[in-house]
């Protein structure tokens, strides 16, 4: 599976690129929101796993124009911070399809994306 | 003004003035220089700051995912070797990884103190404690705390009763992390006040924590200290702890204001058969203050046995009291609002608004 992660905390990029490579996945990193809307407009990934809290254009903004776009549906999985369950709310609002909350295992992150192998197989 | 400043450089010769844009030119590409200088540096802070970030990403990277089959290893490359000499990048590691400690569970978080004492960046944090400036062994303590690292307790031990009041909020605070409850033996020795914000800390921090016994807390509930009874009167109310009763009831005596309506505050919620009583028994030595508070508290665990004792104090010289006691009576006596009716002169004054204030509020 190709997965972008939209993340500005180079650590927890690194960390979740390592997680997801050692499951076989490709994986295609963004800094910031800005980033990975360029992202977006050249590539085409099964998955995106975003930050919500990032410069430039915020995750919120990203599920958006995920959504909002025609052609293939492609999943998104939220990372908020704990106590932000107003933002979690509008992140699904807009079509979110699944949000881990910060702290967070890896381990549990990789089992998560597991769950979508089946559905991008399907489309 | 101007004519001042006209006056001014027609007094001074040619060759004065000269010299005098001269230095101001010197000055100006002086200031220019510098200027260059400055911005060049924190360039170059920048990009080392990219550079390390790339670095410290690479290590920490390899590090969560330790497992206890591979090699616990990291691959450090010459470059970072030769990085980890440097203090400043040591400090940057040191952050770096309570981020990401802050960020992640499970696991991972195992691995990152791992890490943090592979690199034997404990030592650094250590020597933060010996520094004299205050933030920065708050900072070391903070740091030892969050990267677990109970193998320096005695030296965090010794700053619990530091004379600066964030630093040893930070000690008590990394004790209570390590060791739970077991940690607060702190209290037997510290000399300064807890503050209030800090007993919130602490007892947020034990939360999830069931102590054993409650032995220490009748030992604190006797310190010399008054800020520790304030706090262990609080732990005792947190716990719902009944086997230290009688001592709380002994700190009745004390002559501490405070003290005394925290034992107020731990009596409403654990009150005993004869509670109501102890407090009628102390009430007439008491400020008005605590008189009001007795009263409150009679208000939530007394019964019709003190209703004459309110009565009493239906007449006593001071308004508020005679409101407190009146609404202290509506509760307690089984006819409520009517029986103050009956007994007040419900259209004199101050009775006539005591009446109305009890009516609105039991209406609310």
């Amino acid at each position: 599976m190709t997965i972008l992660v939209a993340e500005d905390d180079m650590i927890m990029l690194k960390t979740i690129e390592l997680r997801l490579k050692k499951d076989g996945h490709t994986v295609i990193l963004s800094h910031d929101g800005r980033e990975a809307m360029k992202e977006l407009e050249t590539s085409s990934p099964d998955l995106i796993i975003t930050d919500i809290m990032m410069p430039f254009s915020s995750g919120l903004e990203i599920i958006g124009a995920v959504k909002k776009r025609a052609g293939k549906k492609i999943p998104v999985i939220v990372l908020s911070a704990m106590g932000q369950e107003n933002v979690v709310l509008e992140a699904f609002q807009l079509g979110a399809d699944d949000y881990i909350t910060k702290p967070f295992s890896p381990n549990e992150l990789s089992m998560r994306v597991k769950r979508y192998i089946p559905f991008v197989a399907e489309v | 003004m101007q004519g001042l400043l006209f006056a001014f450089f027609l007094r001074i010769d040619s060759h004065r003035l000269m010299s005098m844009i001269y230095l101001c030119l010197i000055l100006l590409v002086l200031l220019s220089i510098s200027i260059v200088c400055f911005t060049m540096y924190k360039k170059r802070i920048e990009s080392n700051k990219k550079l390390w970030q790339q670095s410290i990403a690479q290590i920490i990277g390899q590090a969560i995912f330790f497992t206890d089959e591979e090699d616990d290893g990291v691959n450090i490359t010459y470059k970072i070797e030769m990085l980890l000499q440097r203090s400043g990048f040591r400090n940057y590691v040191i952050n770096e990884l309570i981020e990401a400690k802050k960020n992640l569970s499970g696991l991972s978080t195992l691995n990152l103190k791992k890490l943090y004492e592979i690199l034997e960046l404990d030592k650094d944090s250590c020597k933060k404690l010996n520094s004299i400036k205050w933030h920065i062994k708050a900072k070391g303590i903070q740091e030892l705390a969050i990267m677990e690292q109970v193998k320096h307790v005695k030296k965090i031990f010794k700053l619990t009763n530091n004379p600066n009041e964030l630093v040893r909020n930070e000690a008590q605070c990394a004790l209570v992390s390590f060791y739970g409850f077991s940690g607060l033996r702190f209290l037997n020795v510290i000399m300064y006040p807890i503050s209030q914000w800090q007993q919130i800390q602490l007892l947020n921090k034990l939360n999830d924590v069931i102590p054993n016994n409650f032995d220490a807390v009748k030992k604190w509930l006797q310190s010399a200290n008054e800020s520790v009874i304030i706090f262990a009167l609080k732990l005792a109310s947190f716990y719902n702890c009944n086997d230290v009763y009688n001592e709380v009831i002994n700190c009745l005596q004390n002559p501490c204001l405070r003290v005394k309506l925290n034992v107020l505050q731990y009596l409403k919620k654990m009150p005993q058969e004869d509670t109501a009583d102890q407090l009628i028994g102390n009430y007439s030595f008491e400020n008005k203050r605590y008189k009001l508070a007795i009263i409150d508290t009679l208000k939530e665990i007394g019964s019709e046995k003190q209703i004459s004792f309110l009565l009493k104090q239906l007449h006593h010289k001071d308004d508020d009291i005679k409101a407190a006691a009146a609404k202290c009576l509506s509760h307690l006596h089984p006819s409520g609002t009517a029986f103050l009716q009956t007994h007040l002169f419900a259209d004199e004054d101050p009775w006539k608004a005591i009446f109305l204030q009890i009516k609105n509020e039991r209406a609310a």
